[in-house]
């Protein structure tokens, strides 16, 4: 049966039986704008991005603030400026772009295992057939990609296909086509503006009268060769299946670091957690696309006229969980005093740690699951109360009983002697007392030690009551100082 | 409302039948109808682990430490053993890998001595705080985080609010919490749910009345020994401490500067 089967699918059609691939397409039409106005709640002050198009300054992009004023993208620099005074005009910085997109390839990672960035686009591609037992069918995957991307500040527009071209030209349009036939009806329609070609092309294809796909695709191979050159009709062959499109696969980073913009100055602490959180977002979907984790994380605070302010973030163990990090942010932000107006915020992940979950049980009681709410915490204690705020405590090997403890950090081990008849509470120094208001009840014990160290003494212990019915732990010092001294108290 | 019924009413939970209710009218309208106050019958709502004390556990209403609620421990002086009734009970829960929390202690944890008493130092907690106000707030901070455990603190003043914001921390959690109050507490009111008062007694030990409780109206003290708790005036009956070296006692008497702790 299995050499039978074989036998068929060597005579068939290859693409009728192998089930087709899903590429899924994420195209940012605002990425540049995005990243600058993504520390922003709300569609704050007018801010429009610029690029020099033949030597003028063309407005390329600008937010809902910008184009209630009038604003509109191919304007002029001068004239929108002209319309609206307080508009911040942005320069275009493709290689922030170029950034943005390697991180947002980090952030999908999450989802597939398979992300492509291609170079000439402000795009994504990733493979989700193979995930989609995991996250659903394509549309419930760009749905929430759509969702979660727009939590970070992104407009996104997905679409998905079987080959990675057809997938960019669905996107534009949030269509999903299913098989590798459907392609050419279902891109067919579409003008010919939305194809990746160059502009030579394009104005060859205006001025024969093409319009739409469809009129290309009808088109012999040989006749398209002849008037545009062996390149279109190659992206046809790949757009339609026909030819395989291999895409370089991306590899998630060892590193993170991201950078945000506040065109609005920040002056209060409590008013950076917005865009914070939009970063300790981002970086925890890079965390879980690649299995990685933070056990610290460095947030700059850029001032305009002010050296930086740095912030250090530190964990009790590595984390992937953007609350647990936030949670500590808080404290630190709450008693944080800012030197001057804050106008960008980078975010640092220097060393990303390999994760692995701890198991969870149903009632959440674990000794690791314990250990990890102690470890939170721990930290939440430290980042308002200082890194000295929380400790253990462990013994030491001394018979001076002042000596013989220390504090401790939490993941060192504790080390102790048992000595149940020892009081509770020790007081920080020994104090002066006298016995007559005393009974003695219990001693004496002779503690001799310390010759070796220059706090040479000798002591004798009793356990004492006084005249409140306290029991206390007082002795009698013979060296260094003569006298009777309070030092413990059995509560 | 009870006394609508004839006979046996507030005491139809110890009966015989107590256990089958529905044998009788009476007990079907107990099991049905949560508003009729049962006379006498612990709270059995409340969860509570035992505290090691046979005496504390029959004094003490559902035999144990309420889980999940402020007890409040009320004493005039330090030194009257009331850390050491809690001390079995915080062994057991650091021994199951649970965490003791000490907040701002007044004192310095003797290390050897609470590993004596079978506290495991690996899950004891030290905060330090500068303010009260920061004191109190990481109390909410250690029963906010986490499942089970122990919060212990020593606040001078709490307000009610406060106290009882503590005590929903406390709730949602299951936690242990305790609070050792001087006596001006005793002034004011508390939504504790267990306040106790301890009062140094040279004869029986340490006299530990219940002030309020909940589900229950207040008992009997009761008296829990501690060592030593006979005075030994002539120094030849002073008994001698366990692994200390015999030493001819020799009490100097006359010294400079008293100081008193409490």
């Amino acid at each position: 049966m299995r050499s039978g089967s074989s036998k068929l699918r060597g005579m068939l059609p290859l693409e009728k039986t192998t089930s087709d691939p899903c590429w899924l397409a994420l195209h940012f039409p605002h990425l540049a704008l995005d990243l600058l106005t993504r520390g922003q709640a709300r569609n704050g002050s007018p801010i429009a991005l610029s690029e020099s198009v033949k030597r003028r300054e063309l407005i390329i992009d600008c937010n809902p603030a910008a184009l209630s004023g009038g604003v509109k993208p191919g304007m002029p620099v001068t004239a929108a400026l002209g319309l609206m005074d307080s508009l911040q005009v942005v320069e275009r910085d493709t290689e922030a772009e170029q950034r943005a997109l390697q991180r947002l390839a980090a952030w999908c990672y999450q989802y597939s295992n398979q992300v492509s960035v291609p170079d000439d686009r402000n795009g994504l591609f990733l493979e989700a057939g193979a995930s989609e037992r995991l996250f659903g069918k394509p549309e419930a995957l760009a749905l929430r990609l759509g969702r979660e991307l727009g939590q970070l500040g992104y407009h996104v527009m997905t679409g998905s296909a079987p080959t990675p071209e057809a997938a960019w030209l669905a996107a534009r349009e949030s269509l999903h086509i299913r098989s590798t036939g459907h392609i050419r009806q279902q891109t067919g329609p579409l003008p010919l503006e939305r194809l990746q070609l160059d502009a030579a092309q394009r104005l060859a294809m205006e001025r024969m009268g093409f319009r739409l796909l469809r009129d290309l695709l009808r088109l012999p191979r040989k006749a398209l060769t002849r008037r545009f050159g062996p390149t279109l009709p190659d992206y046809l062959d790949r757009l339609l299946g026909i030819q395989p499109d291999p895409r370089a696969l991306y590899q998630p980073p060892e590193t993170f670091a991201s950078r945000l913009e506040l065109p609005a100055e920040i002056i209060a602490g409590q008013a950076l957690l917005f865009p914070l959180k939009r970063l300790l977002d981002e970086l925890c979907g890079v965390l879980r696309g690649g299995a990685t984790a933070v056990q610290s994380v460095q947030i700059v605070l850029g001032h305009e006229d002010h050296d930086d302010t740095l912030l250090e973030l530190g964990l009790q163990s590595p984390t992937q969980d953007p609350a647990r990090l936030l949670t500590v942010l808080r404290e630190r932000l709450e008693r944080m005093r800012l030197p001057g107006p804050v106008r960008e915020i980078r975010l640092e992940a220097p060393h990303l740690l390999k994760f692995s979950a701890g198991q969870h049980s149903l009632f959440g009681d674990t000794p690791a699951e314990r250990q990890q709410d102690i470890e939170q915490l721990a930290e939440r204690l430290q980042a308002r109360l200082g890194r000295e705020s929380v400790a253990g405590i462990t013994g030491i090997e001394d018979h001076r009983p002042e000596y013989s403890w220390r504090t401790r950090a939490l993941d060192e081990q504790a080390d102790c002697t048992a000595l149940a008849h020892r009081p509770a509470w020790l007081l920080p120094k020994p104090r002066r007392c006298t016995i007559e208001n005393y009974e003695i009840l219990a001693g004496p014990e002779r503690i001799e030690s310390g010759w070796w160290d220059g706090r040479d003494c000798r002591r004798d212990y009793f356990i004492v009551r006084d005249g409140h019915g306290s029991t206390l732990w007082a002795f009698h010092e013979y060296k260094p100082h003569r006298g009777w001294y309070l030092h413990g108290i059995f509560a | 409302m009870t006394q609508r019924f004839p006979c046996k009413s507030s005491l139809a939970s110890d009966l015989p039948g107590a256990n089958r209710p529905h044998n009788s009218a009476l007990g079907k309208l107990l099991s049905t109808t949560p508003q009729l106050w049962k006379g006498r019958r612990a709270n059995h709502a409340q969860r509570t682990l035992s505290t090691g004390h046979a005496r504390l556990d029959a004094l003490l209403p559902g035999s144990g430490w309420p889980l999940g609620a402020v007890t409040e421990l009320i004493s005039a002086k330090h030194g009257l053993g009331e850390l050491s009734l809690l001390l079995p009970a915080l062994a057991g829960m650091s021994e199951q890998g649970q965490w003791v929390i000490l907040v701002d202690p007044p004192w310095i944890p003797y290390p050897a001595s609470l590993h004596g008493h079978g506290l495991l130092l690996e899950q004891l907690l030290l905060v330090r705080t500068h303010t009260e106000k920061e004191s109190l707030w990481a109390c909410e901070q250690a029963l906010n985080g986490g499942r089970g455990g122990a919060v212990l603190a020593w606040p001078e003043r709490i307000s009610f609010t406060r106290l009882r914001r503590l005590q929903l921390a406390a709730g949602d959690k299951g936690k242990l919490i305790f609070l050792f109050r001087p006596e001006h507490a005793l002034k004011t009111s508390s939504p504790a749910a267990l306040r106790l008062q301890l009062e140094a007694d040279a004869q029986h030990g340490t006299r530990v009345s219940v002030l309020k409780c909940r589900g229950n109206r207040p008992l009997e003290p009761a008296w829990i020994p501690r060592p030593y708790s006979q005075p030994h005036t002539q120094q030849a009956s002073i008994p001698q401490i366990p692994g200390a070296i015999p030493q001819s006692a020799a009490a100097p008497t006359q010294l400079p500067a008293s100081t008193a702790i409490n």
